[in-house]
């Protein structure tokens, strides 16, 4: 019972940002921790399952009800394998998601077992960015009575509050040594204050720990030895940087910046907007990797203009921050990509900057 | 929406053992270069990785002062020793009729509860043959270590009288590869292990469940490669490199015998770090803190104000890492013999009249006087 009791606490109105989760019940004695849920015929009975909201990595999610409280939440179900025991993946989703708290990531707050599945607890969103920028996009067809030319991105400040808001979870992300490498817009959640936090973390990973930590010098020295680069974080950070930018793009034109449906065709899209690396000026970074193949290297073209890119018609008005950013981030080059922090900090943001602090 | 989500107030569990991350923000290393007249506020806080470390469940979770630590065990014999007593009585209250006042004298003598020490004791036996099966088994060093980390925490929330250590030896090192992203089939684990696969499986939640389903472990093994960078860097040209390989394989060989210890719980990762560099090498060891974290030799006799001050923080890491080279010492692995009386009292609390079986054979024996036992060593 242990575990449902101590859910009773959490969801009892908004917690503080302080409070501990994890803390258990100071009550139960050692012994009672094995007998927790098993055999309880009603696992349940404090949520009232409603209707299925989506599917996850390896999960179904259901809207779920606090009973006691009235508070909604997401019921991740994950169905146990009577071959291997809980699934890797949910092992790792939560093992990542109790090490990261943070207004900008979805909340885990609970685990519950039953004979056949586990169910993770999540804090409940109301949309993800895909489907709200769907709505969106139905909305504004009903106001102005046409499925004609109507534009389908999102309010250009609404663009910026979000865009700040998914920096700011990857940025914790990183910070914590975590990669989410799996960020798109059906990952991002969105609630009714317009509130996005990052979920489903069932493909991130840790990719590593805090090293010596009186000194930064050491984290300095590490990332300067090459082959210890391979495995740090600015390396392996910006392929996330790239999925944001990507987002980003999303988010202004309402539409996926390179729909490819293999990895040639990704590719070939990529270059075709961005240009080719050779093209670029510098293809060191790159011409050691196994699909750096002759006939991409062949390839000349010619970066286009960030505009272009986005397909935005020469008299519609973009900020030329906004296009700086997306640029700084949609680098070929991982090493040349911008990390989180200094995306955080780019310009573009310098009003949302101000209003918050 | 703040800057970065952080709790500033996480609680200080520990006074002394975290004064060497808090006093020594990087500010103060790159002091010892440059004036940091340059120092610009930055729009976007950095969190350093002090404040990450305190933020992770290792830190909320999974440390105690040297008092609370102990009071967690003091708990759990307090419990077993009730549970001794009880289970004597009802013994008592079902067979007495059947058992001689001896055997019941016997009993009462005998069966004592396991101390708070021999909990600790017969755990740590238990977790270095999780250290022992991962050799075997070829498990990377980090796998291992979880694997050891997760068995020690199980046993600091529940009873050895409830599930036997060796039952949650191998449930421990599943879960830890599970954990660790080392993906090993149940099938084949089950085999290289030879145990049902049920009986690994079973354990597997109740193990989550006392974990409070954290499961990420930072273990020394970081620190000491960080360290190791900037130990070449600070005495470059002062020591050979070949040297410096050795006491790096032979601090790591101290790090992995440390998880059998306490520091893990009562000491932060770089902490730990840097008491098995001591107890390698202490000379080299004082010698970088002194040129870290002074820049000036340390018998110089007169300092000025900021001198005074890295002498301070100096000397204060250099206790705390002392204190945790202690702890480091401190060992609970019981000898053979001990580990074979504990074990023997938990077999009997779980089926005291095995233990009866016992004296009516022992007792047997004496009365049928020498034949008896020479007859036993025939059988062997």
């Amino acid at each position: 019972m242990s575990q449902q009791d101590t859910f009773a606490d959490q969801t009892g109105g908004v917690p503080p940002a302080s409070a501990d989760y994890n803390q258990p019940s100071s009550s139960s004695s050692p012994r009672s921790a094995h007998t927790s849920n098993a055999g309880s015929g009603q696992p349940f009975s404090k949520f009232k399952q409603l209707e299925k909201i989506g599917k996850g990595t390896y999960a179904t999610v259901y809207k779920g009800l606090n009973t006691k409280t009235g508070q909604y939440v997401a019921l991740k179900e994950v169905q146990l394998d009577s071959e291997e025991g809980t699934p890797s993946t949910a092992i790792r989703e939560i093992s990542l998601m109790k090490e990261l708290k943070h207004e900008n990531i979805v909340r885990l707050y609970d685990v519950i077992h039953t004979e056949s599945k586990l169910t993770l607890v999540f804090e409940f969103m109301d949309n993800d960015l895909k489907q709200y920028m769907d709505n969106v996009y139905r909305q504004r067809q009903k106001t102005l009575g046409t499925t004609e030319n109507v534009p389908k991105g999102l309010d250009l400040a609404l663009v910026k509050f979000f865009a700040y808001q998914l920096l700011n979870g990857v940025n914790f992300c990183h910070e914590n040594r975590i990669l989410h490498r799996d960020l798109k817009p059906q990952n991002l959640l969105i609630n009714k204050n317009l509130q996005l936090k990052l979920g489903d973390f069932g493909l991130a990973r840790a990719f590593g720990i805090p090293v010596a930590t009186f000194s930064s010098e050491v984290v300095t020295l590490w990332y300067r030895a090459p082959d210890v680069l391979l495995g740090s974080r600015n390396y392996f950070t910006s392929i996330d940087m790239w999925s944001c930018g990507c987002i980003i793009a999303e988010m202004i034109t309402g539409k996926p910046l390179f729909p490819g449906n293999k990895d040639e065709h990704q590719l070939k899209l990529i270059f075709e907007a961005l240009g080719t690396p050779n093209v670029l000026g510098d293809d060191t970074w790159c011409r050691n990797l196994p699909k750096y193949t002759p006939e991409i290297q062949s390839l000349g073209i010619y970066p286009k203009d960030m505009k272009d890119v986005l397909g935005i018609t020469a008299n519609q008005n973009v900020d030329p921050q906004l296009l700086d950013l997306l640029s700084c981030l949609l680098q070929l080059n991982p090493d040349l990509r911008i990390s989180s922090q200094q995306a955080l900090e780019h310009p573009w943001f310098q009003d949302l900057r101000a209003q918050i602090m | 929406m703040k800057k970065t989500g952080f709790d500033q107030t996480a609680p200080t569990k520990r006074h002394a053992s975290l004064e060497m991350t808090e006093s020594t923000p990087s500010k103060d290393s790159s002091a010892l270069k440059t004036s940091n007249e340059n120092d610009e506020p930055q729009p976007v806080k950095r969190i350093s990785d002090d404040d990450l470390y305190r933020n992770s469940t290792q830190y909320r979770l999974w440390s105690f002062s040297k008092e609370s630590l102990q009071n967690k065990r003091k708990l759990l014999s307090a419990d077993i020793a009730a549970r001794f007593d009880s289970k004597i009585q009802s013994f008592i209250e079902k067979e007495g009729a059947q058992l001689s006042s001896d055997e019941i004298e016997g009993l009462q003598k005998e069966m004592v509860p396991i101390t708070a020490h021999e909990f600790l004791q017969i755990v740590t036996l238990y977790a270095q043959k999780v250290q022992l099966f991962g050799t075997k088994l070829k498990l990377p060093t980090e796998v291992t270590s979880t694997a050891v980390v997760f068995f020690k925490k199980y046993y600091l929330e529940n009873s050895v009288l409830d599930v036997h250590p060796k039952n949650m030896i191998f449930t421990c090192m599943f879960l830890a590869c599970k954990a660790e992203n080392y993906f090993i089939n149940i099938e084949s684990f089950a085999a290289k292990v030879k145990q049902p696969k049920e009986s690994i499986l079973m354990h597997e939640f109740p193990l989550l469940e006392s974990l409070k389903f954290t499961l990420m472990v930072h273990h020394p093994f970081k620190s000491l490669h960080g360290f190791f960078l900037d130990i070449q860097s600070i005495l470059y040209g002062k020591v050979d490199m070949q040297y410096l390989g050795t006491v790096y394989e032979k601090t790591k060989k101290i790090l992995v015998d440390s998880i059998l210890t306490d520091v893990a719980y009562l000491y932060t990762p770089p902490q730990i770090t840097l008491a098995a560099l001591l107890k390698e090498d202490e000379q080299l060891t004082l010698k970088y803190l002194e040129l870290k974290l002074l820049g000036f030799n340390i018998n110089k006799e007169v300092l000025n104000e900021a001198e005074q001050k890295r002498k301070e923080q100096h000397d204060k890491i250099l206790q705390t890492v002392r204190e945790c080279l202690r702890e480091m010492d401190v060992s609970y692995m019981p000898s053979r013999d001990e580990a074979w009386r504990i074990d023997a009292r938990i077999h009997y609390y779980l089926d005291p009249m095995a233990f009866i079986k016992r004296i009516r054979k022992q007792k047997e024996a004496q009365t049928s006087g020498e034949p008896a036992q020479k007859k036993v060593k025939v059988e062997q």
